[in-house]
C-alpha cells in the first residue's frame, strides 16, 4: 500500500510537471470558423425545443465512475438519451477516486475525450494557458438554455469570477438558481427540547446553548467536531468565519474583498478576522468544544455524538439520515437529532453567494475540429442546462421511473428506491436505471433541486431560503508571470495563517501576540501578495469595465 | 549446555516483545475480518474490536453477488497469472544471460537494466507510449511495462552466478546445449530462489492498481483493487461539496470490510506454501562463501 502511496504521489509531480510542459506548447484561443461545423446541428434551437441531432452522432466522454453505482451498458438512461438526441456518449470510464489525476494526464498526454465533466471551478485553471481546452465563452451563443438561465438567474457576477486574464471562461459550470447551503450543525434535539432551549438565532445564543449543555451535562462535550481534512474545523470554521464576514477552514481564501475601501486585504490580518478568532477561541476557553475536534477523523467524531457523548457536530443533510440517525438511534434511544439553521453573525444573517456554480464541463479544444462541433454544443446545452434535460437527468422518463400529479410534484415509482424515499423497493434509481448520476444531474431550478429533499430537508431550507447571501469578490485572474509568483507566497501564507488561527483558536499562542502575528505575516510576503491581487483586479476590471 | 541466567531472561522479553509485535501486526487485519461479520451501526459507533457484533452474512451475500466484483476478480487473478508468468520468463533468461562472466556485451546488458532503476521517462510519455503502442485497454498494458523488475532481476543474477560452474562444464562435455543446461540443470537447481521470484512478482501484480488504472479506459477491464480503491477512496471525501445528494452517499463500513477480506484471502493462503522457500531464497546472493 504504502507503494503504491508513494507512486501516486511521485505520479502526481510528475503530472504536475507534464502540464507545465505542455503549457510551452501552442498558444491558447485562436479564432476557428465554426460556421462549416454544423454536421447533425438543427437549424433552429431555442428555449424550449428538444434537441435532436439530425443525424446520428456520437461524443466521446470522461465518466466518473461512482462505487455506489457501477456504470452499466444497460441503462435505461443511455437508451432514452439516444433516442430523445439521436446521441450516443462513449464514456472513457475513471474510477471516482483518482477522477483528477487521470484527467490531468488524459488532458497532458493529448489523448482527451472531447467533453470532460466534473470539473470543479478552478481546477481548468491549470490546462489554460497550454490551449488544451476550449475557451467555452466564445461558443455561448450555441447554448441558448445556458445563457437564458445565466440572465434569469442573474449569474453574469458568479461567471466573471471564472473569468481568466484574458477574460473567457474555459468551464460550463452547473448553475443554480439560488444559493443555498447545506452544511451546518447537528444537534441533540432531545436534549434541547428536555433543557428548554431554541434553536439559536446567532452565535452568542450558540455559544449559550452550549453553556446550558455543559451545566446540565458536565460529562458531555457540548461540540466535538469532524469534517477535518484537507483543513482542521473545515466545515465549522468555514461557517462561523463566513458569518463573520471573513473565510477559514474550507473556505479560507488568502485574499478578502473589503467593500468599504474597494481593494483586498490579507484575510488572515484582518479585524474580522480577529473577532472570528476571538469568539471559536471563548469556546475553546469555556470547555465547550472538545479539544480534538481539529484534529480527530471523521469516524472519532462520528463516535462521539452517536454513543451520547457529545451534543453538537458538523453535518449535511445526508449525514444526518446516513451517518448519525441509525446509530444513535441504537445506542440512546431516546436521542432526537436535526440541523439546526445556521446561525447570524456580525456580517449579518448571511450565505456564501458562490453556492450558485457548481462543477461543471470542461472541452478539450480538439473539439472545433470535430465536424459535429455545433451540435455538440447544442447536445450540452439541451442535456445539462434544459429544463427537460435536467428533469430527465435527476428523475428519468415520466412514467416510467416517476409520475407527476396534478401540482407538479414528481413521485418515484413505486418499486424504484433513491436516498431513502421508497425504503426497500427491489430497484434503484441510480443504480438501475442511471438517473441522478453526480456526471449529468446537478444544479437547475430550486424546484427541481429540492424535489428529492425530506419534509425535514425543506423546512431548514426554507429558513435558509429567508438569507442574504454575500456579495462575491471582483475577479482577478493573474497573469503567468504573476501566477508563478503567487503560488510562491499563497501556500506558505495559507499555511502559517491556518496553523496560527488553529493556535490562537486553542489557545497555544495569547492573542495579546496579534501584532507579532501581523508582522510575521508581513514577513512571509502578504501585502506582496495582496499587491499582486489588487493589481490583477484593476487590470481586469479596466479591461472588461 | 545450560542457558545462563541472563539469556533466559532475554529470550522471555524477547518473546513478550514479539508477541506484541504480532499482535499490532495481526490486530488491523482481525479487525477488518471482525467488521465484515459485523452490523454497520456497531461499526460506526467504533464497537467493534476483534470480535463480530451484530452477527451476520448478508454483506459477505451482498458483495458476492455484485457482478462487478466477480468480473474485476477474474480481471486480477487472469493479470496476475498472466504477467508472472511472462515476468519469470523474461526475468530467468534475462539473469542466466548476464551471470556469465565471459559474455560480450555483459556490461552494456546490465548497463541497460540498472538505468531503469534510476531513471525514467515519466507519467506523460510513457502513457503516450503506451498508447502509441496501440496496449491501452488491453492486458498487455499491464503485464508488459513492468515485466521485468531489476532488483529481483539482479537477485536472480547473484544467485546463477553462485552455482559452481563445473555442473555446467560437465553438463557440456556431456553433449548438453545451451537451454539444455538452462533447462535441465540450472532451473532445477534453482527452485528456491524460483518460488521467491514468483511469490514477489505475484503479490506486486496482484496489489498492484496504478497500471490499470492508467491505461484502461473500460469498467469490464478493471482488477479488483481498482474497484476497492474506489469503494474506499472514491466517495469518502467531502470534495464533493455542494453536489447532489446522490453523490455523497458513502459506502458503508461493513462492505468495505467485506471486500478487502476477499480481495486479501487469496493472495494470503499462496505464502504458506511458498513460504518454505522463502527464507532461504531471499538469503540468497546476500552472502558469498
Amino acid at each position: 500500500m504504502s507503494r503504491a502511496l508513494l507512486r501516486a504521489g511521485g505520479a502526481g509531480a510528475v503530472l504536475v510537471l507534464g502540464v507545465g510542459l505542455t503549457a510551452c506548447g501552442s498558444s491558447a484561443a485562436e479564432e476557428v470558423d465554426i460556421t462549416e461545423k454544423t454536421l447533425g446541428a438543427m437549424d433552429s434551437y431555442s428555449v424550449g425545443d428538444q434537441f435532436t441531432a439530425t443525424e446520428a452522432l456520437s461524443f466521446p466522454v470522461l465518466y466518473s465512475e461512482h462505487p455506489n453505482y457501477p456504470i452499466k451498458d444497460d441503462w435505461l438512461f443511455w437508451q432514452e438519451l439516444t433516442e430523445r438526441t439521436n446521441v450516443t456518449l462513449e464514456p472513457t470510464i475513471v474510477p471516482m477516486s483518482d477522477y483528477e489525476q487521470k484527467r490531468s494526464l488524459l488532458v497532458g498526454a493529448g489523448d482527451a475525450p472531447v467533453l470532460l465533466p466534473k470539473t470543479y471551478p478552478g481546477q481548468e485553471t491549470p490546462f489554460v494557458s497550454s490551449g488544451a481546452v476550449l475557451p467555452v465563452s466564445e461558443y455561448l451563443d450555441l447554448m441558448p438554455n445556458f445563457t437564458d438561465k445565466v440572465e434569469r438567474w442573474g449569474l453574469e457576477d458568479n461567471l466573471d469570477t471564472l473569468r481568466q486574464e484574458d477574460g473567457d471562461f474555459y468551464v460550463l459550470p452547473g448553475l443554480h438558481e439560488n444559493p443555498w447551503q447545506d452544511y451546518t450543525i447537528a444537534v441533540r434535539e432531545d436534549i434541547m427540547a428536555e433543557l428548554g432551549l431554541e434553536a439559536p438565532s446567532d452565535w452568542d445564543e450558540f455559544r449559550d446553548v452550549l453553556r446550558a449543555v455543559k451545566a446540565a451535562y458536565p460529562d458531555m462535550y457540548p461540540l466535538s467536531d469532524r469534517f477535518n481534512v484537507p483543513t482542521p474545523g473545515g466545515n465549522f470554521l468555514n461557517i462561523v468565519a463566513m458569518t463573520f464576514g471573513t473565510s477559514a477552514g474550507w473556505g479560507y481564501d488568502d485574499a478578502t474583498f473589503d467593500e468599504a475601501s474597494g481593494e483586498f486585504e490579507y484575510t488572515g490580518a484582518t479585524d474580522e478576522q480577529r473577532d472570528f478568532i476571538e469568539y471559536v477561541a471563548s469556546l475553546v476557553d469555556e470547555g465547550l468544544i472538545d479539544p480534538e475536534s481539529f484534529t480527530q477523523d471523521d469516524d472519532t467524531a462520528i463516535q462521539k455524538f452517536t454513543t451520547g457523548r457529545s451534543f453538537a457536530i458538523s453535518t449535511n443533510a445526508q449525514t444526518v439520515v446516513n451517518d448519525y440517525r441509525p446509530t444513535l438511534d441504537t445506542n440512546v434511544p431516546e436521542a432526537e437529532v436535526g440541523k439546526i439553521p445556521l446561525p447570524a453573525g456580525p456580517a449579518g444573517d448571511v450565505i456564501s453567494g458562490a453556492t450558485q456554480l457548481e462543477n461543471g464541463i470542461m472541452i478539450s479544444s480538439a473539439a472545433t475540429e470535430r465536424e459535429d462541433f455545433v451540435a455538440m454544443m447544442q447536445f450540452i446545452d439541451w442535456l445539462w442546462y434544459s429544463d427537460a434535460g435536467l428533469e430527465f437527468a435527476k428523475w428519468g422518463v415520466e412514467g416510467t421511473t416517476f409520475t407527476k400529479d396534478a401540482d407538479g410534484k414528481r413521485v418515484l415509482a413505486d418499486d424504484i428506491d433513491f436516498i431513502g424515499l421508497n425504503p426497500g423497493a427491489p430497484k434503484h434509481l441510480q443504480k438501475d436505471f442511471g438517473f441522478s448520476n453526480g456526471v449529468f444531474a446537478y444544479g437547475g431550478p430550486t424546484e427541481l433541486l429540492q424535489s428529492t429533499f425530506s419534509d425535514e430537508e425543506l423546512e431548514f431550507q426554507e429558513v435558509m431560503a429567508d438569507k442574504e447571501s454575500l456579495p462575491l469578490a471582483p475577479p482577478y485572474p493573474f497573469s503567468e508571470g504573476e501566477r508563478e509568483q503567487a503560488t510562491l507566497l499563497e501556500t506558505p501564507l495559507k499555511d502559517y495563517t491556518s496553523q496560527m488561527t488553529l493556535q490562537f483558536i486553542l489557545g497555544q499562542r495569547d492573542l495579546g501576540e496579534w501584532d507579532a502575528y501581523l508582522a510575521e505575516l508581513e514577513g512571509k510576503g502578504a501585502s506582496t501578495y495582496i499587491d499582486l491581487v489588487n493589481g490583477a483586479a484593476d487590470r481586469f476590471a479596466e479591461a472588461n469595465g | 549446555m545450560k542457558d545462563s541466567r541472563g539469556y533466559r531472561v532475554f529470550q522471555i522479553v524477547n518473546g513478550v516483545v514479539l508477541l506484541g509485535v504480532v499482535f499490532v501486526t495481526l490486530y488491523p487485519f482481525l479487525n477488518i475480518i471482525a467488521q465484515s461479520f459485523s452490523g454497520e451501526t456497531f461499526i460506526r459507533a467504533g464497537q467493534v474490536n476483534l470480535v463480530p457484533l451484530g452477527f451476520n452474512t448478508t454483506t459477505y451475500q451482498l458483495v458476492m453477488g455484485d457482478e462487478t466484483f466477480w468480473r474485476s476478480y477474474g480481471n486480477t487473478v487472469l493479470y496476475t497469472v498472466v504477467a508472472t508468468a511472462i515476468a519469470m520468463l523474461l526475468t530467468t533468461t534475462y539473469a542466466y544471460v548476464i551471470s556469465k562472466k565471459g559474455i560480450r556485451g555483459r556490461g552494456l546488458l546490465i548497463g541497460i537494466a540498472v538505468f531503469t532503476m534510476f531513471f525514467n521517462g515519466g507519467l506523460i510519455p510513457n502513457y503516450v507510449l503506451i498508447s502509441s503502442l496501440g496496449l491501452t485497454n488491453s492486458i498487455w498494458a499491464i503485464v508488459l511495462p513492468n515485466a521485468i523488475s531489476v532488483f529481483n532481476l539482479l537477485v536472480m543474477k547473484a544467485f546463477f552466478e553462485n552455482l559452481p560452474s563445473e555442473l555446467e562444464e560437465a553438463a557440456q562435455i556431456d553433449g548438453l546445449s545451451t537451454y539444455g543446461i538452462l533447462l535441465r540443470i540450472v532451473l532445477p537447481l534453482s527452485k528456491a530462489v524460483i518460488a521467491t521470484m514468483v511469490l514477489f512478482y505475484a503479490v506486486t501484480f496482484w496489489n498492484s492498481w496504478f497500471q490499470a488504472f492508467l491505461y484502461l479506459n473500460q469498467q469490464e477491464l478493471f482488477p479488483v483493487t481498482i474497484y476497492l480503491r474506489n469503494l474506499i477512496a472514491g466517495a469518502s471525501t467531502a470534495s464533493s461539496l455542494g453536489s447532489g445528494g446522490g453523490d455523497l452517499a458513502q459506502v458503508a463500513s461493513n462492505v468495505k470490510a467485506v471486500t478487502m477480506v476477499l480481495t486479501v484471502l487469496p493472495i494470503l493462503c499462496v505464502y504458506p506454501f511458498i513460504q518454505r522457500y522463502f527464507v532461504s531464497g531471499v538469503m540468497l546472493g546476500s552472502v558469498k562463501g
